[in-house]
């Protein structure tokens, strides 16, 4: 739940530019970097499910504390890497903002954000894995929480800086009320951690292949790896 | 509709799909380009604008075009409840701590709570904004056709965004029946998402673990379908979208104008909506 949950009309026209200017530096980067190496219909196909499976799951409303629901994007960039996961997670905003779930605007700020839960998720597994060789879960909980802790703080900071349109707030009398948005989103960001754990040893069980770029296997010496039968999982 | 769709509170893609290719109205009949420009104009207006009787007439406008649109309004009331939601979350930490003549308050061990005047404004305000562009988004896209999109789609993104995006599209449904089917199934057992920590949080991972894997295998059998076929980095546009018409244009230039004195007003003359 690490988005930076802004609808429209809540940050103002001159930081709405500023974010939107980010944002868009960094899809040209991720497009940039895909286009280095030709983008297969493979890689295309695989995105576009990781995008309608990752915006369908993190619709799911887990009923706790009035409503909780997953983000998925740190496990997303350990699946796909960070230049493809950065774009996953941008289709994933456009959907969102289609049905009201984020705004068209805070799109720019909800990608910075995701950007960087997907690149650390991507690399800070690759670390914890090359580290620990006991098991997959262990490197999936700390990459996640890893990544979600940082954006929770990016998202507040993004906010802070900018402040809410309309509120008369100083930065200083804001800081409590965003503290504990903070808070909120480094606790489910924890909850997260512990999800995607759980889903990275499962897909480490059954298809190991599908972790091989994040944990640096060549794709030959990953495909050793699959288990029989794990095409009817 | 799809055969179970998580909540009423959620938008259905599929009923969106359905309204935007069985539907008949003069929104439906309206130019997409101009729709779609139009929704960049509404986005800046409610960025811009403060005023409250400007984005109550904005909220207004909206209703009245999902309205013509002969959409359920029942079934967007329904689908407010996720910006709402959302709105509150932020807003209420806001809310009490905002500045001025306060309208009730409660003392909570020794700290004094208050709704001010300007805390509620602030939330109207923000739920006013957010409700404005959730009409017109889901009016759009609820009278819009998928060969339309696609059309926009690949005039306007790089080439790897657009064809992500509208396979992404095409997959939804399948996925969304996918993640349904295993919560069904879930439920059918006597299963709730709402058990302790760890049981629920092996569930919900099983959930999307598998959903994950599925996805990746149809994916590869899909990428392989579609090479069989010829596919050379680009779906072929079905059907082309013609520009605005001059009616379609002459909304937008008044549209465009509107967002343009809003600007002005707000940034560099504060009075200049007041002039009359």
């Amino acid at each position: 739940m690490a988005h930076v949950h802004l609808e429209d009309g809540a940050l103002s026209l001159p930081w709405l530019a500023f974010w939107s200017a980010i944002a868009l530096a960094l899809i040209a980067l991720a497009l940039y970097l895909l286009r280095r190496k030709s983008v297969s219909t493979r890689t295309l196909a695989i995105a576009a499910m990781c995008a309608s499976v990752g915006f369908a799951a993190s619709q799911i409303e887990i009923p706790l504390f009035g409503g909780l629901h997953l983000n998925l994007t740190p496990l997303i960039g350990i699946l796909v890497g960070p230049p493809l996961g950065t774009l996953v997670a941008l289709v994933i905003n456009v959907f969102g903002a289609a049905v009201g779930h984020g705004g068209w605007g805070t799109i720019s700020v909800n990608t910075i954000v995701n950007s960087i839960e997907v690149v650390l998720g991507f690399y800070a597994y690759r670390l914890m894995r090359a580290q620990m060789k006991s098991g997959r879960f262990a490197p999936g909980f700390g990459a996640t929480a890893l990544a979600l802790v940082v954006s929770a703080f990016v998202a507040g900071g993004i906010m802070l800086v900018s402040g809410i349109q309309d509120s008369h707030l100083t930065g200083e009398e804001a800081l409590p009320s965003l503290s504990v948005l903070i808070a909120a989103n480094i606790i489910t960001g924890i909850g997260e951690g512990f999800v995607t754990g759980y889903i990275i040893s499962f897909i480490g069980r059954v298809r190991p292949d599908l972790l091989a770029h994040a944990e640096g296997l060549s794709p030959t010496a990953a495909e050793k790896t699959i288990p029989e039968g794990s095409a009817n999982v | 509709m799809s055969r179970r769709s998580y909540s009423k509170h959620i938008p259905d893609f599929r009923l969106v799909t359905y309204f935007a290719e069985s539907g008949d109205s003069p929104v439906h009949r309206m130019n997409p380009w101009t729709k779609a420009s139009l929704l960049l104009i509404v986005v800046g207006l409610v960025t811009v604008l403060t005023e409250l009787w400007a984005l109550v007439s904005l909220f207004v406008l909206t209703m009245a075009f999902y309205a013509i649109a002969k959409l359920p309004v029942r079934v967007l009331v329904g689908w407010w409840t996720l910006p709402i939601m959302f709105v509150l979350t932020l807003s209420v930490l806001f809310a009490f701590t905002e500045p001025g003549n306060q309208l009730a308050g409660i003392d909570l061990l020794g700290w004094r709570i208050a709704l001010t005047e300007n805390g509620l404004m602030l939330i109207v305000k923000l739920l006013l904004r957010a409700l404005v562009v959730v009409n017109y988004s889901l009016a759009l896209f609820m009278t819009t056709r998928y060969t339309s999109i696609a059309y926009i789609a690949f005039r306007t993104l790089p080439k790897t965004l657009a064809n992500m995006f509208l396979l992404s599209y095409r997959f939804m449904f399948e996925t969304t029946d996918e993640v349904s089917d295993v919560l069904d199934a879930m439920q059918a057992r006597s299963g709730s998402l709402a058990k302790g920590v760890t049981r629920q949080t092996r569930i919900f991972a099983g959930i999307v673990g598998i959903s994950f894997v599925h996805a990746f295998e149809r994916a590869e059998r899909i990428a392989k379908a579609m090479e069989a076929r010829g596919f050379a980095g680009e779906f072929p546009a079905v059907q082309k979208v013609p520009g605005p018409s001059s009616r379609g244009i002459a909304l937008l230039v008044l549209a465009s104008i509107a967002f343009a004195l809003a600007t002005y007003s707000r940034y560099f003359e504060e009075k200049l909506l007041m002039w009359w």
